[in-house]
């Protein structure tokens, strides 16, 4: 139930935020990007190869890709929209990844989709990725 | 849930043959790293190893999933042992329940079915296929690659 084929754009040959390499460029495009704004700090919005991604979570069950869709496109021109589906059901599992080009328009949609309707249920806009907390280890699996 | 909000997930399914160890593996931690390796020997395919943070929002999310599947309460005990076709594992601590199972490749509903547990497999059939779906997109949407499952 992903638009994919239908919103995603060509990428612009840009960096790709790899594992640790990229993290000056990373700093610095975020930098030019949000302006005085980039603070450097864990937690905070993690710019992604294409865009911004969004987190839409509470998504009715019965959404579908235009509700999001119709709902998410006045904060930016949405570049890509996953709903994806309880694989048991058949249904939207609960949560939506929106992904914009600008880091306003994804801002906006953080700061003002929140608590807006989808279906009559009010959904919750967060940032999908963060900055990391550098050294920071979770607890330590058997990762391979 | 209890006050406990530790959390941990890791998933890993792969069998190793004619191409090498070929492998899908992935591990959230408590902070939110999110650690990701595909690996797939087929036609010189190479590794991909991708490393990100997600938000508590994503975390959260994923929390829900994994609660709304009620697998904490299950117990591998009869599922299917790892053979030669594969493995899977699935780790889990969510608050003060930890689980960790380990069983073989599951190819279709049938063998869910014919299982001496079918409930119990039902539940980490779903979930994982919800769980894969769900950092398929995150990792596909992040560092656009097409991840293969």
């Amino acid at each position: 139930m992903s638009t994919d084929d239908a919103l995603d754009l060509t990428a612009p040959a840009g960096f790709e935020p790899g594992m640790d390499e990229g993290e000056d460029l990373r700093a610095t495009l975020n930098k030019r990007q949000a302006g005085e704004e980039a603070e450097i700090a864990p937690g905070a919005p993690q710019r992604s190869v294409e865009g911004w991604i969004v987190i839409v979570t509470n998504v009715h069950e019965e959404a579908q890709d235009d509700d999001i869709y119709d709902k998410f496109t006045e904060f930016g021109k949405i570049k890509n929209l996953h709903l994806n589906l309880d694989r048991r059901t058949g249904y939207v599992k609960g949560y939506a990844l929106v992904e914009y080009e600008q880091q306003e328009e994804a801002a906006r949609a953080v700061s003002e989709g929140t608590g807006q309707e989808v279906l009559g249920q009010e959904v919750t806009v967060n940032w999908a990725f963060v900055r990391g907390n550098k050294g920071g280890r979770g607890r330590g699996g058997r990762f391979r | 849930m209890a006050n406990n909000d530790e959390f941990y997930l890791r998933y890993y399914v792969g069998h190793k043959g004619k191409f090498g160890h070929e492998f899908l593996e992935f591990e959230f931690s408590q902070d939110g790293k999110l650690r990701y390796a595909n690996n797939s020997e087929y036609k010189n395919d190479t590794m991909i190893r991708k490393e990100c943070f997600v938000s508590p929002a994503v975390l959260g999310e994923l929390k829900r999933i994994v609660e709304d599947s009620e697998i904490m309460k299950e117990d591998d005990n009869l599922w299917p042992a790892a053979d030669r076709v594969g493995k899977q594992e699935l780790e889990i601590v969510c608050g003060d329940d930890h689980i960790s199972f380990t069983t073989s490749k599951i190819g279709s509903m049938n063998d869910v079915n014919d299982s001496k547990d079918p409930e119990g497999l039902r539940t980490f059939y779903y979930l994982v296929q919800d769980l894969k779906c769900f950092v398929i997109s995150l990792i596909g949407l992040h560092f656009k690659i097409k991840p293969i499952s």
